[in-house]
This record gives C-alpha cells, sequence and structure tokens, in this order.
C-alpha cells in the first residue's frame, strides 16, 4: 500500500468514525427531546389535574350550597359536604384526590355508586366508534382534498375546496348538525334523527354524526396538506425528478405526498383535539351513549366526581395525542432540533 | 403582448374570485349581524299565553311559536345580541389580559420568566374553554361571568404568544435602538411602540378569532352551561327546544341557520384578511 493510498484509507476510516459519532449524537438529542418532552407532558397532567380540584372545590362560596340550591336544610348541606369531603382540610383532600388519580381511584358517583373509572370505562367505546368513524373519513378525505386543491393552486377547484373547508371549520357542531338533521332525516327521511334508547344501533345512526365532525375538522387536516403539495410540488428537487423522466404518478406518490403528509401529524393532533370536543356537542345533540353525553349528564346532576373523572379523562387524552404528535415528529423529522 | 394579455385576465379572473368571496362573506355574516344589532328593535311581542308549537301562521306568527309559546320570528330577532355581546365582551378582556402580558414577556430579559409563564398559559391548552365550564357548571357555577372568563383565558396561550412574537420581530430592532439612543423612555421604547408594531396582527388575529369564540360561547350555551334558561340568545332557544325538533324545527332551525351564515361569513372575511396579509394558515 502506498503512502497515498493508505492516508486515503484513514481518511475514510476517520470520516466513518465522524459520520457514526454525528449519527450516536443526533440520536442522543432526539432521545433527549423526547424524555423532554414526557416531561412536559407529565407536568400538564400533574397541573391539568391541579386546576380541575381546585376549580370544583377551592373556588369562592360553599359548593355544597350552589349545587343543592336555596331550598336545602342544613342537614342536606352537611351530608353533602361529608360525601365531597368538603369537612376535612383542603390539603387533605388534595393527597387524597392526588394518591386516587394516581391509583385510577377517581372516587364513587353521587347519583349512582358506581365507581367512576367503571362509568368512564362503559362508554369510552362508542365514543371510540364515533371518534375513530370520523377519523377513518377525515384521513384519506384531506388527502384526496389536499393534493387536488394543492396540485393547482389558485384554480376553481382549489378555490372550492378551500372554501368548503373554510366554511365547515367554522360552524358550530350543532348548529350544522340541525341544518343536517332538517334536510336528511325531516326533509328527506333518509337517516335517523338521534340514537334512540341511548344506543348506537345500527350504522346508520352514525352517519350524521360522523358527517357533522368530518365536515368540522376536515379542513384543518386538508389546508395543512394543500400547503406542503403545493410547496413540495414547485420545489427544484421535484422539478428534477420530472425532468429525468419520472412519471407523475411516481413522483406524487414516492416523492411529493410524504414529504406533504409527514408535516401533518401535528395537525391530525389538532384534528383529534377537535374531535374530543365535538363528540360532547354530537353525542349531546343526537342523544348518542358516549363520554361526551355522560359528561353533559353528570353537568346536569351536580355529580362532582363524575365531572372531575370526565375532565381528567379528557385533558389526558388532549396530553397523549399531542404528545405522541410530538414523538412521532421527532422520529420522523430528525432535523427539527426543538418542538414549539 | 398574448402574455400581457394572458397576465391582464389571470389578473381580472383573480380580483373577480376575491371580490365574489368578500361579497358572499360580507353577505352571510351582515344579514345575522343585523339582526343581533337591530332586531330587537322590530321583534313582534308574543301575546301572553299564547299556546305553545303553533306551526307557522298560527295565531298570527310568521313562523309559529316554540316549545315555551313564543313567537320563533322575535327569538330569531332577539337572541344574537347576547351572542355578539358576549364575543365581543369575551375577545376584550382577552386582549386586556393577553396584550400587556405579551408586550411585558417580550420587553422582559428574563427569558426564563417568560418561558415558565407560556408554559403556565398552557395548561389551558389541556383544559379548553368548554371544558372548564362544564366543570364550573357542575359546582353549580354558570353565567355571563365565568363564560367571559372560561372563554377569554382559553385564547391567551395563542394571544400572548402572537403578541410577544409580533412586538419582539427583528425587524424592530433598528427602531428600537435609535429610540433608545434618542433617550426615548423605557415604557415607550418596550411597551408603547412594540405595541404599535403588534396592533395589525392583532387586528388580524381578531379576525379569525372571532369565529373561534363565537363557537365556543355558542357551544357552551347549547350544552347548558353558559347563559341562564331564562335568556333569549340563539343557542339556548335551540337547547330548549331540542326536544321538539319534528314539531317546531322551525324553533331550531331558524337560529341555527343564522347561526351558520354568521360563522361561516365571518371565517370567509377573516381567511381573505389573512391572504391579503400572505399569512393564510391550515
Amino acid at each position: 500500500m502506498t503512502s497515498d493510498e493508505s492516508v486515503g484509507v484513514a481518511t475514510e476510516a476517520g470520516g466513518a468514525r465522524r459520520q457514526s459519532w454525528r449519527r450516536a449524537l443526533r440520536r442522543s438529542k432526539r432521545t433527549r427531546t423526547a424524555l423532554a418532552r414526557i416531561a412536559v407532558a407529565l407536568a400538564q397532567l400533574a397541573a391539568a389535574s391541579v386546576i380541575v380540584f381546585a376549580l370544583s372545590t377551592l373556588l369562592p362560596g360553599d359548593t355544597a350550597e350552589i349545587v343543592l340550591g336555596q331550598q336545602a336544610t342544613p342537614a342536606q348541606i352537611a351530608t353533602l359536604h361529608s360525601r365531597l369531603g368538603l369537612d376535612r382540610p383542603v390539603l387533605d383532600r388534595f393527597g387524597d384526590w392526588a394518591l386516587g388519580v394516581l391509583t385510577g381511584d377517581l372516587g364513587r358517583s353521587l347519583v349512582t355508586g358506581v365507581p367512576v373509572a367503571e362509568e368512564l370505562a362503559e362508554r369510552v367505546a362508542s365514543t371510540a366508534t364515533l371518534g375513530f368513524a370520523a377519523l377513518m373519513v377525515i384521513v384519506p378525505l384531506a388527502m384526496v382534498a389536499g393534493v387536488v386543491a394543492g396540485r393547482r393552486p389558485g384554480s376553481v377547484v382549489d378555490r372550492v375546496i378551500t372554501a368548503t373547508c373554510v366554511a365547515g371549520q367554522a360552524v358550530p357542531e350543532f348548529a350544522l348538525g340541525l341544518i343536517f338533521v332538517g334536510v336528511f332525516a325531516i326533509g328527506l327521511g333518509w337517516l335517523p334523527a338521534t340514537g334512540a334508547g341511548g344506543s348506537l344501533g345500527g350504522p346508520s345512526v352514525l352517519v350524521l354524526p360522523v358527517a357533522v365532525l368530518v365536515l368540522n375538522q376536515l379542513g384543518r387536516l386538508a389546508r395543512q396538506i394543500r400547503i406542503g403539495v403545493a410547496e413540495t410540488d414547485s420545489a427544484e428537487y421535484i422539478e428534477h425528478l420530472r425532468r429525468l423522466g419520472l412519471g407523475g404518478p411516481v413522483v406524487l406518490w414516492r416523492h411529493v405526498l410524504p414529504a406533504a403528509v409527514v408535516p401533518s401529524i401535528q395537525q391530525l393532533a389538532r384534528v383529534i383535539d377537535g374531535l374530543l370536543a365535538g363528540v360532547v356537542v354530537v353525542e349531546a345533540l343526537f342523544a348518542l351513549p358516549g363520554v361526551g353525553a355522560g359528561f353533559v349528564a353528570a353537568v346536569g346532576a351536580h355529580d362532582l366526581p363524575l365531572v372531575q373523572g370526565y375532565t381528567l379523562l379528557f385533558a389526558t387524552t388532549t396530553v397523549v395525542v399531542n404528545l405522541l404528535a410530538d414523538l412521532a415528529s421527532v422520529r420522523l423529522l430528525p432535523d427539527r432540533e426543538s418542538l414549539s | 403582448m398574448t402574455d400581457q394579455l394572458l397576465t391582464a385576465r389571470f389578473v381580472a379572473a383573480r380580483r373577480a374570485r376575491v371580490t365574489v368571496t368578500t361579497v358572499l362573506g360580507a353577505i352571510l355574516a351582515g344579514v345575522p349581524l343585523l339582526a343581533a344589532l337591530f332586531g330587537p328593535l322590530l321583534a313582534p311581542t308574543t301575546p301572553p299565553g299564547t299556546a305553545p308549537l303553533l306551526p307557522p301562521g298560527g295565531a298570527g306568527t310568521l313562523l309559529g311559536t316554540d316549545v315555551l309559546g313564543r313567537d320563533v320570528l322575535g327569538l330569531a330577532l332577539r337572541g344574537g345580541t347576547t351572542v355578539i355581546a358576549l364575543t365581543v365582551g369575551a375577545l376584550i378582556l382577552a386582549y386586556v389580559v393577553g396584550a400587556p402580558l405579551g408586550l411585558l414577556m417580550a420587553a422582559t430579559r428574563r427569558r426564563r420568566l417568560a418561558t415558565a409563564t407560556l408554559r403556565v398559559l398552557d395548561v389551558f391548552l389541556v383544559l379548553p374553554p368548554l371544558l372548564v365550564l362544564l366543570v364550573l357548571a357542575g359546582t353549580g357555577r354558570r353565567g355571563v361571568l365565568w363564560l367571559l372568563i372560561a372563554t377569554a383565558l382559553g385564547q391567551l396561550p395563542a394571544l400572548v404568544r402572537l403578541v410577544r412574537s409580533a412586538a419582539s420581530a427583528p425587524r424592530r430592532r433598528a427602531t428600537m435602538e435609535a429610540m433608545i439612543q434618542s433617550g426615548e423612555s423605557w415604557w415607550r421604547v418596550r411597551l408603547f411602540e412594540p405595541w404599535r408594531a403588534a396592533l395589525g396582527a392583532m387586528l388580524v388575529d381578531t379576525g379569525t378569532r372571532v369565529v373561534l369564540v363565537v363557537t365556543m360561547l355558542t357551544n357552551a350555551n347549547f350544552l347548558g352551561v353558559g347563559l341562564d334558561p331564562a335568556t333569549i340568545d340563539w343557542a339556548v332557544v335551540i337547547q330548549q327546544n331540542a326536544s321538539s325538533l319534528y314539531l317546531a324545527p322551525a324553533a331550531l332551525l331558524v337560529p341555527a341557520a343564522l347561526l351558520v351564515a354568521l360563522c361561516t361569513g365571518a371565517n370567509l372575511l377573516a381567511d381573505r384578511m389573512l391572504e391579503r396579509r400572505g399569512g393564510r394558515q391550515p
């Protein structure tokens, strides 16, 4: 081996070492970012549980008196004080509450006496079905709408899709739901107006609620994908691929779409957040037996342990969904150094 | 020559589209807005003892009566005032708290304090206003004050970030340095000038935030965790008549259509504003 060759081999070996060192550094950076994000999520959950406790027991005024109304007797107020633990020191109550949250013991419903965790578990399946069905329509529809609009920015098709998304996003779910019920249930008689009997029944019951959720949330994702497609489609490297003779569908499926869709993961988390808020209203409107309807019923009955349980369930789901979206972004967008 | 002609045609077509969207947005938002502002002056009064659930035309009413025997047209004309008043109130409260907070965070050199404040405000992303209102209603606390506070708090995380970033934009640094060198006071350099700089961004943000706030407030009122049931409000009327969907559809569909028109129109106009500033968001 000549001296030049040995220098070349040594340089190559040094380059490989540097590359593997950089990869390890990047991986450790990603791990640190992910761990920091998990710590933020845990802090958010802790803060949310403190606020829920404070809102439900520490605000000015006697909660028992407010809940029972002016007609309540002192004996009734004393009983509710005892059931809610309002006659004990605040720190004791908070300690018990925090311990209960950590161990999954959220107390018992004031109305039915059933453990809160059981009440929640009974209703989760129905809401998950509704939310999953909506998501299964939103994701492919948003991709189609985003690609069609993004490939011809400024065209009539783009304008129509964007205007529909803008309009659908703006309207309160219950108002949109009522218009749908007026047209498709009362006017045309094609679909049932509500989940009669408090059950999901057949798939036809889900059509209108899913349509409301889809129209309300579609715009967020479709517009994000549209922007990604429009930007990527006009990028220099895509033009270069086309010049090399790659067909339109290949460029679209292998290069444009992945680059446009990956940044939409964060937006997908916003969509799921929106669906969570939407199901409360939609389930109440269509009389569906999910956690949203249960939450509203618990509020109406002033069933405080159940209200706290539902609030924590919603807050936890929001935190977990956003955490997963951030972790996916860290994994799929390796150059991203920090999360906003 | 042909290129110039095509460009002129493209610009004309684009302007026409912009005008169509703006006019459509203005009409859609304008009708419910006019109904909300001037409707109470024109609303017919229901004679005491009027039967409930009368069909359109019954007892001299144009749209019939609702489940409580009230004239549906009167409810539609009176029910928008609270929607607009609450939206304006919640937005004012959000800006009164959020704008100074954002300006102070842009002015402070204690970055950790600013970051910690943002993290505290971020809790309201985990507990959005509707969730807070549901918890409050669960403890028997509901009404205008709670509605305004919860809605305003829910706007703070985004609002504070917006004001902070607009006030501390890098392009403002040269102006601020010139003001410091010319001996301007601290509050003028650090608060008043950044406030002027952030004003444009805040105005555009208000356009988009109006729709969010209207949606939030009406959802809360529909769920019965906002206004008192005796209040005449589009969402409250819908909630009260929800069980008589087939008997008095007008009592639900007329207020719902007005809300749909208001939100759609306002969002179209806000989207146009964002597009003109080159900052359209998904």
